[in-house]
């Protein structure tokens, strides 16, 4: 069905009817035109008039319309006109008009002179010189009564000659004048109008008709001659065909109507009025009047009752077309005066099929208007199309209207959801006037103004689907429906039984609304699309690493999974959907789609990629120039990926179609020649990531695997991945990998992370726990603190740092979003520090990655724990203190795992801990929250409790100091049962070394037995004599008398001391006390039970044994003496009394043996001497004859038979001794408490009452104090 | 005071550079610097970042208010202003020319912050030079100037007293003259 006809469809349909429709002509000389079917009629008209007439109309309708048209001769309708000479004049007249610039002819053309000779002559030359310029006029005799002479006859004959041989004349001269006198039947005559129309013979058809001849009428017409003349007038009219229809008929440019197959409504722009015309036989004219201006368009409504017209008056009409009255009539155009003038072609439209809507294009919108009521339903609209709209198009469906607007803008309507679904624009932006459905609805033809063709493809395959669906049955229907669309759909049918009646129904209603849905597949792709690329556009900032190729893959992979919440086409699945998982990146770099990127800032140094016209290039740089002067490269291989560090520049790139995937090492810091070395990945595997560790260097690739190279270049490991890598770090020996545990859903990554330790003993820290990031958000950097504590941020600007100390959990430490200004910015992070404490980032205003240039300036944030009301005090310690104690794990970690800590700001840091604790203990205080300053004081180390319980009592809090008096005992307990353990440990490891020493498998119970003794040592030192069977015992693992052994080793009591001394002289010893030892201990404790181990099996004397306690006594009792004035002595005297009471007879003879303090200046300086002294007794009870010199001797041949590392011991002990003067005092009254505690350990009963005692003196002491 | 004297003051000002070495902490008699650490700002005096700079150990980071747009901000209202407006920093003049003649590499459009420096230089002085001629001619005794830097102080000190003098003495001179001569006269 057409909507639109073209103009040639009107004119050869209508060509037809010309006769009855006479009402399509503008100008209407009917009967005149009538007549020019056939060949004129004889008699009906003098022949000499028809025949101007005839070369008049000719004249018209040739050569179109002149431009000025000649106003007919006065003769016209004079009675003379048939007078020859009147004629002449007037066939001379149109001869004139019909050669367009011919020369003028000489003046005697028309003289009467010009039949003499010599001005035929100058005749002739006139013709020759013609010759040259197209065909000349005939001359003037041709009319002339004379024509008919015999000289005349020759110049004729002569131009026609000329005519002849200059080919067909564009332009035909018209017949000789005598052509209708009544001297042309003679037979010269006849023979030059043989010759004429040979002439026009030759030419072809003649585009225009030659006249009948003038004899045609008259009466002489019947002579041989003539017919012979007018025998070959017809054999041209033969040959020439049926005559063209007159120009004019198709140039009535402005008539415009709508057919269909029975009547066809025609309007005239003229008389303001719409005809109605049954086609099949031109009866049934209907006129519809009413329009007060020229009609703009017309359209049958499909169910032909009704008739729709614009009007340039402004109005749309709705015609009945029965009762030929006005339904219905809208103002709703401009008005104008003409056609020409109108702003639109408004060319309304029906809905096909039903007819429901009315379709009137009003301006930029069209409007919708409900068969029947003819009430406004709707308007389309669209925001960006801004030129009226000139033409409106249904879609065969009836869903779809297609507009075609003035400025080229072509939009698609769903009309049920009234959105627009498609726009356009024509690339030229010509006006549109013409639009057309494919019958499938895929494709919409248009025409513009300037006469192009056009085709708008692609409107996608749904609506024929759609269209399809119905005929199909259901329940194939709906399979078809979802294996088109909607992977979901067929889980949601899998799910319910798809064929059940119940279900049939509601999928049926499901259909429907899909159906229902304007989007034609194109759209839906384009939605699509434009979704992900939203989403993707501030991914690829977020993911600071996504290429337009990827994004593009990011969107299918997201495509199939997640339908884009747009369209509700899809009626099932509503619960979470997938995100999109992050692409692989380096941290520390910018997107790679910049042609000036960042490809690695870190502490170390920059890498930058510049990637533009004039250059692909790589510029390194180091923050310190003392590791390497700055670099420059050519990037030939188009690396993306860069790792800087002390020791190299690690590069890769991704494969292409000939290359594989390169990893490139510059290893600056090698000391060969050789500084770089290059690898490829196996076909097929790409670089994703990579790092540089201490020595070695990490790269994951797209088969899931991490490839481990040391830096020199030697392939190490190679281990897989559970999942698509997101990033790597490496410090040290640490390599840290973030990839992909799973899919994320709403937006969330789930990524998991390993952190592996590649030192020689290898294990993993980390192995796989998912990595909590923010809500929605993604990785964005990941490395190690400089102190090589993990550390990751997110997308949303949280850092979270591992916490060793609380089982691996991350903790956040900082919120760079807090800092932000506005809600664009950005910090960029480039590294982080734990001391100091320092958050390195580049703030990054409106983005989030900086430019390289200009060189952004690095900005250094604060940490902040995300703890509560840290606008208080009371919050703003606590966060003060777990941070500052988490910032400080990083020194457990260093000194686990064997590397030097500076113990200076270790003890600082341990410090500044209890200083904020005691602070949040004042301030709770101040508060009166006693119970919170209990809680309190069990954070503090022990030796910061009796401040806090100074505070309390100061304070006036007697119960408070009562309770701190008691956690401060509990420390104490606890710190010397932690001491064991830890000894324990260390005598495990020596243990193993000593059997392998001696070849004897030591017993558990023996080395237990060793620590028992160390703790016994002293008490059970003070004992009586021990016997030799004891001895034997401790060989054998019980654990009866140690004495003997410990007596071989006068270090020992200082050895434990040490923590000893921290619980028991807080003010003096403050903090350092444990830390500092923690070192020193072990390796004595180790030599302690090496030498008591080995002393034990050589010598077996007693007497040796027993002779060398006293030896070991000078050195411990000596300080009880000196330093009675702390509060720490008065705690022991008081314990001592305690002790007293169970056991007078050990403590009473050593304090009786007290040395005088003089012997400090005798100590021995070297650790032979140290040795000599303690093995004197035993050398010279081997050999009691022995003299001096002698038993140097033999000391020196056993110092030598120890072993290197005794030796070592022993001189370090020696060094100690005579380094720590000092601390001898220290240590010794440390070493005294010990012997107290010591004591106690095997009076189980006395054990609790002690601490008590001594506590509750402490309190009391501070109350004295106070 | 010399120019010279004024500039040795400016160099105290504190700069901020970009080490590429590593120090600790040194102690010198105007406090205590650094510590050093390659690649992060630390702010250090005028003389040491330029001794750096020299020696091409560090990259000065100009200071904020070094920046086109801001001191464009600043020229015209210093050009609106009728008194003197506030500077950016009490040694903009001094910092400036040491800045852009040791570091220019460091600055970002050095060339249009020298001419926009030199502009409100100008305009600066050519007011100074305004108000002294009214202080003059208007006969006051005292007259208050805020916002003077150190330089441009000194650099119509010399003029200015001395003119100031001179006009005492021939004031004192023809008045003395006068009443000498009437003296005389008598």
């Amino acid at each position: 069905m057409l909507t639109t006809a073209t103009r040639e469809d009107l004119t050869d349909e209508s060509g037809e009817k010309r006769s009855s429709q006479s009402f399509w002509w503008r100008i209407k000389p009917s009967a005149l035109l009538s007549s020019q079917s056939g060949p004129p009629l004889p008699v009906l008209w003098s022949s000499s008039c028809l025949l101007v007439l005839l070369l008049f109309f000719l004249l018209l309708l040739s050569s179109g319309p002149p431009p000025l048209l000649p106003p007919p001769p006065v003769f016209w309708s004079s009675s003379s006109s048939s007078s020859s000479s009147c004629l002449l004049v007037l066939l001379l007249f149109f001869l004139l008009l019909l050669s367009s610039g011919p020369p003028l002819p000489p003046v005697f053309w028309s003289s009467s002179s010009s039949s003499s000779s010599s001005c035929l002559l100058v005749l002739l030359l006139f013709f020759l010189l013609l010759l040259s310029s197209g065909p000349p006029p005939p001359p003037v005799f041709w009319s002339s009564s004379s024509s008919s002479s015999s000289s005349c006859l020759l110049v004729l004959l002569l131009f026609f000659l000329l005519l002849l041989s200059s080919g067909p004349p564009p332009l035909l001269p018209p017949p000789p004048v005598f052509w209708s006198s009544s001297s042309s039947s003679s037979s010269s005559c006849l023979l030059v109008l043989l010759l004429f129309f040979l002439l026009l013979l030759s030419s072809g058809p003649p585009p225009l008709l030659p006249p009948p001849p003038v004899f045609w009428s008259s009466s002489s017409s019947s002579s041989s001659s003539c017919l012979l003349v007018l025998l070959l007038f017809f054999l041209l009219l033969l040959s020439s065909g049926p005559p063209p229809p007159p120009v004019l008929w198709s140039s009535s440019s402005s008539c415009w109507g709508a057919l269909d197959p029975h009547i066809a409504p025609l309007c005239s722009p003229s008389d303001f009025m719409v005809k109605v015309v049954e086609v099949a036989d031109s009866s049934q004219q209907k006129t519809l009047r009413g329009h007060e201006a020229p009609v703009l368009s017309v359209t049958f409504d499909p169910k032909d009752e009704f008739l729709a017209s614009a009007s340039c008056d402004g109005s749309v009409v709705v015609w009945d077309i029965e009762e030929q009255t006005r339904v219905i009539s809208w103002p709703l155009l401009k008005k104008t005066n003409d056609v020409s003038n109108a702003t639109s072609l408004c060319r309304l439209a029906f809905q096909p099929s039903s007819g429901k809507f009315l379709a009137v294009p009003v301006e930029t919108k069209v409007h919708l208007y409900e068969r029947g009521s003819w009430e406004h339903a709707a308007t389309l609209s669209d925001d960006l199309l801004t030129q009226p709209i000139n033409v409106v198009s249904w879609s065969p469906c009836g869903r779809f209207l297609a507009a075609g607007a003035v400025g080229g803008s072509l939009m698609v309507w769903d009309v049920n959801s009234k959105l627009c679904v498609e726009r356009q624009k024509h690339e030229k932006g010509f006006s549109v006037c013409s639009l057309a459905w494919h019958p499938s609805g895929r494709q919409v033809a248009y025409t513009d103004t300037e006469g192009c063709l056009g085709l708008l493809d692609g409107l996608t395959t749904s609506i024929s689907a759609i269209d399809q669906a119905p005929t199909k049955k259901p329940a194939k229907d709906f399979n078809d429906l979802f294996d088109d669309d909607d992977d979901d759909q067929l889980m949601d049918e899998g799910l319910s039984d798809s064929h059940s009646p119940a279900r049939k129904p509601a999928t049926r209603d499901e259909d429907d609304d899909d159906l229902v849905i304007p989007s034609t597949g194109r759209v839906k792709n384009r939605g699509a699309i434009l979704d992900d690329e939203n989403s993707l556009d501030t991914a690829s900032l977020r993911f600071g690493e996504d290429k337009p190729g990827d994004e593009e893959d990011a969107g299918r992979a997201l495509g199939p999974v997640a339908p884009p919440p747009l369209l509700p086409s899809r009626p099932a699945y509503e619960g979470p959907l997938p995100s999109p998982p992050q692409k692989a990146f380096q941290p520390g770099s910018t997107p790679a789609h910049l042609t000036h990127r960042f490809m690695m800032w870190n502490s170390v140094g920059i890498v930058r990629g510049y990637n533009d016209e004039q250059d692909n290039a790589i510029d390194v740089e180091f923050h310190d120039s003392a590791v390497h002067h700055a670099m420059h490269l050519t990037n030939s291989l188009g690396h993306t990926m860069a790792d800087i560090s002390q020791e190299a520049v690690l590069l890769a790139c991704p494969s292409t179609e000939e290359l594989a995937s390169k990893l490139q090492c510059l290893h600056f810091s090698s000391w060969d020649t050789n500084k770089e070395w290059m690898v490829d990945m196996p076909n097929g595997e790409d670089v994703k990531a990579l790092c540089l560790g201490q020595g070695w260097a990490a790269v994951a690739t797209s088969a899931l695997m991490v490839r481990l190279f040391s830096i020199g270049g030697v392939q190490r490991e190679v281990f897989s991945l559970p999942g698509p890598v997101v990033c790597m770090a490496g410090h040290g020996e640490q390599l840290l990998v973030v990839y992909h545990r799973a899919t994320g859903f709403d937006g969330d990554q789930a990524l998991g992370v390993q952190l592996l330790q590649l030192s020689r003993r290898r294990r993993r820290v980390l192995s796989g726990e998912p990595l909590p990031l923010s809500h929605k958000s993604y990785l964005s950097w990941l490395g190690f603190t400089g102190e090589g504590t993990p550390c990751f941020v997110d997308s949303e600007g949280v850092v979270r740092m591992l916490n060793r100390a609380l089982a691996n959990t991350w903790t956040p430490v900082c919120n760079t979003r807090d800092t932000c200004k506005s809600k664009s910015d950005h910090y960029w992070v480039v590294g982080v520090h734990e001391n100091p404490q320092q958050l390195r980032c580049i703030p990054c205003k409106g983005s989030r990655y900086p430019p390289t240039l200009p060189r952004p300036a690095l900005a250094i944030l604060p940490f902040k724990l995300p703890l509560c009301q840290t606008t208080t005090e009371k919050g703003q310690m606590e966060e003060q203190f777990w941070r500052s104690a988490l910032f400080h794990n990083h020194y457990c970690f260093l000194s686990t795992s064997g590397f030097e800590v500076d113990e200076d700001a270790q003890t600082r840091s341990e410090k500044e801990k209890q200083e904020l604790l005691m602070k949040m203990f004042a301030l709770s205080c101040r508060l009166e929250r006693e119970f919170r300053c209990v809680e309190l004081a069990e954070l503090m180390t022990q030796n910061v409790v009796p401040l806090a319980i100074r505070y309390a009592s100061r304070s006036r809090r007697m119960a408070l100091a009562q309770r701190l008096s008691e956690i401060a005992m509990e420390k104490t307990i606890q710190s010397q049962e932690e001491e064991p353990e830890e000894e324990d440990e260390d005598l495990r490891y020596s243990g193993i070394r000593r059997s392998s020493e001696f070849g004897e498998a030591e017993l558990a119970g023996g080395r237990r037995a060793s620590r028992l003794q160390e703790e016994e040592a002293e008490f059970r030192g003070q004992r009586s004599a021990p016997s030799e069977e004891e001895e034997e015992e401790t060989q054998t693992g019980t654990n009866v008398n140690p004495f003997a052994k410990e007596t071989g080793s006068p270090v020992t009591p200082s050895v434990t001391a040490v923590g000893k001394a921290g619980r028991a002289n807080p003010f003096k010893v403050s903090g350092a006390g444990k830390s500092s030892a923690s070192a020193q201990p072990r390796a004595t404790n180790i030599l302690d039970s090496m030498t008591s181990g080995r002393k034990s099996a050589p010598l077996s004397g007693p007497a040796a044994k027993a002779s060398k306690s006293p030896v070991l006594k000078p050195l411990a009792p000596r300080p009880k003496t000196k330093t009675q004035s702390t509060l720490l002595q008065m705690a022991t005297s008081k314990t001592k009394k305690a002790e007293e009471d169970k056991e007078p007879p050990a403590d009473l003879p050593k304090q009786a043996e007290a040395p005088p303090p003089a012997s400090e200046n005798q100590r021995p300086k070297t650790g032979f001497q140290l040795w000599l002294e303690e093995n004197r007794k035993s050398i010279t009870a081997d050999g009691p004859d022995l003299d001096e010199t002698e038993v140097i001797r033999e000391a020196m041949g056993r110092f030598r038979a120890l072993s290197a590392e005794e030796r070592l011991a022993w001189t370090d002990r020696a060094k100690g001794h005579d380094g720590d003067a000092a601390d001898g005092k220290k240590r010794k009254r440390a070493e005294e408490e010990r012997s107290a505690a010591a004591a106690e350990d095997t009076a189980h009963d006395a054990k609790k009452k002690k601490p008590l005692e001594s506590a509750s003196r402490l309190s009391a002491f501070a109350f004295n104090q106070n | 005071m010399d120019p010279s004297e004024v500039e040795f003051l400016a160099e105290k000002e504190l700069v901020k550079i970009v080490p590429n070495f590593s120090l600790d902490k040194i102690y010198l008699i105007g406090g205590d610097l650094g510590p050093f650490n390659p690649g992060l700002p630390v702010d250090v005096p005028l003389w040491l970042a330029l001794n750096f700079k020299q020696r091409q150990k560090c990259r000065i980071i100009p200071p904020d208010w070094m920046d086109v747009e801001k001191l464009e901000e600043i020229r015209e209202l210093e050009k609106r202003e009728e008194a003197f407006t506030p500077v950016p920093s009490p040694y903009y003049m001094e910092l400036t020319k040491l800045l852009l003649n040791h570091a220019s590499d460091n600055i970002p459009k050095a060339d249009e912050i020298r001419t926009l420096v030199k502009d409100i230089w100008d305009t600066r002085i050519a007011k100074l030079r305004l108000s002294a001629d009214s202080f003059i001619s208007q006969q006051e005794a005292h007259a208050k100037l805020d916002n003077l830097t150190l330089l441009e102080i000194n650099t119509i000190r010399e003029f200015l007293l001395n003119s100031l003098n001179c006009m005492f003495k021939l004031r004192s001179n023809l008045q003395a003259g006068s009443s000498g001569r009437t003296f005389t006269d008598y």
